[in-house]
Formats: C-alpha cells, structure tokens, sequence
C-alpha cells in the first residue's frame, strides 16, 4: 500500500511538473518563426483550357493534375521561395469528321491529348505571420515544361515533344489544421502559360487551375 | 535536410513522369478506322463510263508479293463493284477495254527496330583513364502495320511517253478492324463516301 502511494505521489509530481513546464514553451516564439524552414506540398488540380488552346484544340477541362512542390520559408521575411514538380493532362474526343489537307481526304475520330510535364521556380508573398492558422499568399512562377502533343487519327497518332517555357501567376491560402502544427491545407487558383506552337496549337497553352492540396513543414 | 528535400522531391518526380496514359483504349473497334482518300484534281470523272476490277487482292508483304481470295477479300471486292454502280459506273469485262480499273490490295510493312544496349557507363573503379571497350549489343524486335490500298488506273488516257496508267484515285483504310468481315461494307462505303467527286450520274 505504502508503494502504491508512492507511485501515485511520483506520479502526480510528473504531472504537475509537466504541467507547469508547459506554458514556458510559448515563452519563445515557435521555431517557425524563428527559423527559415521548409515545406512541402502536395497538390490535386483542375483545370480549365483558356484563349485560343480552348478555341482550337482542347477546350474540355481536366481533372488528371498534380503537383509537389518544396520551398524554404525565409527568416525575418514573407518571402518564400521554392521549386514545383507537376503533371497536366489535357485531353478531347472529335466524333467522326473529315478532314482535308492537300489533296488528301482524311476521315476519322480524333483523340487530342497534350500532357505536360512543367518544373519551376517559384516565390510566395504571404500575407501574414508564419504562424497564423490562415495564411494568404500570393505566387509567381517560371521554368519549363516537357510538352508532349500527341494527336490520334482512330489508333494512328502524330506525336510532337518540346521542352517549351512557362510562367505562372497565383494567389492561394494555407490553412494549418492546428496552432503551431506541421500539417496543413493549401488552396489555390493559379493561371498557367506555356510558350508552345504546333499545328492546331497557334498562340500557345494557357489555362486556369485550382487545386487543393496538403503540405507538411518542417525545420 | 536539404538531401531530404531533394530525395522527396526526386520520388515525386519519378512517379509522375512513370504514369503513361493510353487515351485510345476506349475507342470502338469501329472509331479506330482510319479513312485516306487521294485524288488526282486536274481528272474529269464525268470522262469515264465503264470499270472493271481485279479478280483477286492483292497481298504485298514488304517486298514480296502474290494474289489472294478469301472470303473478306471477295467481300470487298463486291461492296466496291456496287459502290461503283451506285455512282453510275458499267461494269465491264476487263477484257472488253474498260475506261477505268480498280486495283485492292491489302499491304502490310514489317519494320525492324533496333535498340541498343547501353554501354557507355562505367565507374571507374579499375582507375587508370580507360573505358571499357564493350562489344555492340543489340535487341530487335519487329513491329509490322497492315492496309487496305483501293486505287483506280486511268486506262482511258494512258501516259504513252513512258507507258504507264495514272492513278486518278486511291483510298487508304487503316486502323484495328480492317481485317474483320463485318466491317468491310462500312469500310468500303465510307472511303467512297467521302469522295463525292467520283460520282457521274
């Protein structure tokens, strides 16, 4: 009995002590803040052609991106700056049609496709402290894409590949699942431009995408 | 920890650029034919009368050739006859001079494809600024592509400076379902569809 109130003693003696060490880890502000930092992020996107990509070759929006990107949250600064991976895939189905090039009559079902591959560079503004649960920011992006034009008559295909360059322009809002936590939501809506011309493609590829997506910080 | 990053960042890579996509797979055996048609522009059609065809395809495999009659290709070769009727052409016999004639053949090409083994990667472990001196090695492999080929021979002007016949149309039909019989009267039909330039009733 006597060990029994012991162990009960040494263990409430724990737990205040716990208890009472606690609020002194708020006494520093969170390493977030303190330090630059890093976080990564994952993200699921839809997509909607624009312009003149819409017009002439694919105007059907499409569900099959993603992206990860990692960027290093800067010191002292609301700048952030960091590199993105994604895949885009675009596609549109032509019922049977006719089409004429030279002399040539061609009739078939068209399968367009266009996926790209973009890697860039990119640089946040945020709007508010590291730590705050809500944190807008806005995003500007360059690099390149690996694009790939593949164009199928029934099952024949015209295939074209170019690394093209890109840009890209977003505003977005983290949104951490709790107060001072790793985890997090990101949203958002970013315009994509890729500099890329191939025969229905005349003026380039741009579209809109939103995209949902988690991220992970670390330090 | 920027090792760390950069291995996320490089298994993140790897598995997007890993997804291929087959946009095609849902396509109709049907949706995947693929109509050609060529025609000579200068050719009045309303010139001819009466054609005649071949009796049989013929079979072009690379660079050898011979004649055959199954019973898609008599198929074929029939839907073409009433699809040249119905267009306002009189069969004739071809030894009674047709105006025009009509060649079927059904081409196929075998590709050989090399790839090379590669052979240039070496770590350097043995030292001493060598490579190493491998032999070539190869793999093959065969890829080959089959086509129905309708052309119609101008026999009414023919080019008597080098002897020839012009071709004054021609229909290429290619895609997943030209070797089945139930497609042919589509085939056949669609290729003369297409070419209404052809008709002179």
């Amino acid at each position: 009995m006597k060990k029994l109130i012991i162990i009960a003693l040494f263990l409430s003696g724990g737990l205040t002590a716990y208890a009472q060490e606690k609020p002194k880890l708020y006494t520093l502000p969170s390493p977030f803040e303190r330090y630059t930092h890093y976080l990564a992020t994952a993200r699921f996107m839809g997509a909607v052609p624009l312009g003149s990509f819409a017009d002439n070759y694919i105007d059907k929006a499409s569900f099959q991106n993603f992206s990860i990107s990692i960027e290093w949250i800067l010191r002292n600064s609301p700048i952030s700056v960091g590199g993105e991976l994604g895949s885009t895939y675009f596609e549109k189905r032509i019922p049977r049609a006719i089409y004429e090039n030279g002399d040539e009559t061609l009739s078939a079902v068209q399968t367009r496709t266009l996926s790209q591959y973009p890697v860039e560079l990119f640089g946040n503004y945020s709007f508010l402290p590291k730590n705050a649960t809500i944190q807008p920011y806005v995003q500007l992006s360059g690099g390149v894409s690996i694009v790939d034009y593949t164009l199928y008559y029934g099952s024949l295909s015209t295939q074209h590949q170019k690394v093209a360059p890109k840009y890209g322009i977003g505003v977005g809002s983290r949104f951490l699942f709790k107060k001072d936590g790793s985890f997090g939501l990101d949203v958002r809506v970013k315009y994509d431009g890729t500099s890329y011309k191939h025969e229905y493609i005349e003026k380039g590829v741009s579209s809109v995408n939103g995209s949902v997506g988690v991220f992970y910080r670390w330090w | 920890m920027l090792k760390r990053a950069s291995i996320i960042l490089l298994i993140a890579g790897l598995g997007l650029t890993s997804c291929s996509k087959d946009p095609i797979s849902d396509l109709s055996t049907e949706e995947t034919l693929v109509y050609v048609t060529n025609h000579d522009k200068s050719a009045d059609y309303k010139q001819y009368k009466t054609f005649s065809i071949v009796d049989s395809v013929l079979v072009v495999e690379n660079e050898r050739s011979g004649t055959a009659l199954t019973d898609i290709d008599r198929a074929l070769l029939q839907r073409i006859m009433t699809n040249m009727q119905n267009l306002g052409y009189k069969y004739v016999n071809p030894k009674n001079k047709p105006d025009v004639g009509i060649n079927a053949a059904w081409i196929t090409n075998t590709y050989l494809n090399v790839v090379s083994q590669p052979s240039s990667y070496y770590g350097g472990y043995w030292g001493g600024g060598y490579g190493y001196g491998y032999p070539s090695y190869y793999n093959y492999y065969e890829t080959s592509e089959s086509y129905w080929l309708v052309s119609m021979v101008d026999f009414k002007n023919p080019n008597t400076a080098d002897k020839t016949f012009n071709v004054i149309w021609d229909a290429q039909i290619r895609g997943a379902g030209i070797g089945e019989s139930q497609f042919i009267d589509k085939m056949v039909d669609s290729v003369f569809g297409q070419s209404d330039y052809l008709k002179i009733n």
